[in-house]
């Protein structure tokens, strides 16, 4: 009688500790799924933020829309893959790192890929023009400063494309993204003074051969 | 000495009104992105985003390499227990060179960026970039 007594204390016991674990591992999943709703709700935030400059950047380094916005999906996804745990404050250098690793990549490629096509002595005949946005204008400018503004950009991205590749990645990532020198180093892998020097550079060059009534 | 420094000056001053101005082409241009471009952002943001947290494995990105190297072990241990392979064995070696110079490559092109994230960790502080990203 004594010892059924015993079991039953001791079921009711175990009872009570996998009531209990059993509450604190729903807690725990509870929390782990705020948590990456969170950070999910963060992320799109800041993809918003910065995928339409981020689009432009590439394409200006890259000439191609269509390759621009390939570029970009692979960057967001690898940020997304492997480096959404780190602090925010560190998504954007990250996000440009990848995304410059890309469009690097990518040149490399179109080079070699032009080497063999010259060596075979084929022409690329695509025939497609740059498609121009014909979007009506948001900022409820006349057409008339309208192509002013799109005639000026035309003239920056062909100066911007000519500069050497570390100076337009400065450039860009100083003047287009707006990140300081800390942040554009880490985003191009190098010392903050080789960013004041390449940016610098980039400055003089693109004054130049702008001149100065570009506006 | 007065004169180059107010060319100094003016310098920066108009550096900074150059950018400021490229700037501002730039905007323009991003404000004037298509419909159809924005969809594709849109969708990309989407993809992008169904793959958070979904990282592969760190040995499973090393197994192709070590999958590589004992290859190429195998291939040495070949080559140097059998005397009569050496001959033919040369343009073999000189592939199986090219595959492992390539995979390092690769590999050390991940732990320079690992690398870089390590340091950024304990060195990097960029309070400026707290109010930029959000």
């Amino acid at each position: 009688m004594g010892s059924g007594r015993t079991e039953q204390h001791r079921d009711e016991y175990r009872m009570s500790i996998c009531n209990a674990s059993f509450a604190v591992s729903c807690h725990t999943e509870k929390k782990t799924g705020a948590e990456t709703l969170q950070r999910r709700e963060s992320l799109n935030r800041f993809f918003a933020d910065v995928e339409k400059r981020a689009l432009r950047i590439a394409e200006i380094s890259i000439r191609d829309r269509d390759e621009a916005l390939d570029l970009v999906q692979d960057a967001m996804i690898k940020l997304a893959r492997n480096y959404a745990q780190r602090p925010v404050a560190e998504w954007t250098p990250l996000f440009y790192r990848i995304l410059q690793n890309r469009i690097r990549d990518w040149q490399r490629r179109e080079t070699v890929k032009n080497k063999v096509m010259t060596w075979f002595q084929r022409s690329d005949e695509d025939g497609d023009a740059d498609p121009v946005a014909a979007a009506p204008d948001t900022a409820g400018r006349t057409p008339e400063e309208q192509l002013e503004g799109q005639e000026a950009m035309a003239c920056l991205e062909q100066a911007v494309t000519a500069l050497p590749v570390r100076q337009r990645e400065a450039f860009m990532l100083r003047t287009f993204e707006g990140l300081d020198v800390a942040g554009t180093a880490a985003a191009m892998g190098c010392s903050q003074g080789s960013v004041k020097t390449h940016y610098s550079r980039a400055v003089h060059s693109l004054r130049d051969s702008l001149g100065e009534h570009w506006q | 000495m007065s004169e180059h420094n107010d060319e100094t000056v003016d310098d920066v001053f108009a550096e900074k009104a150059f950018a400021e101005k490229a700037r501002h082409r730039f905007d323009d241009s991003v404000q004037g992105l298509d419909a159809a471009t924005r969809s594709a952002l849109n969708q990309s943001r989407q993809v992008a985003l169904k793959e958070l947290g979904s990282r592969r494995p760190l040995r499973m990105t090393w197994l192709p390499a070590a999958g590589v190297a004992a290859a190429g072990v195998a291939a040495l241990m070949l080559w140097t227990a059998n005397p009569t392979l050496e001959q033919k064995a040369v343009p073999g070696a000189a592939d199986i060179e090219i595959l492992l110079t390539e995979d390092s490559l690769e590999m050390l092109e991940e732990l320079e960026f690992y690398s870089w994230m390590e340091l950024d960790e304990q060195a990097f502080v960029p309070p400026e970039l707290q109010n930029h990203v959000g």
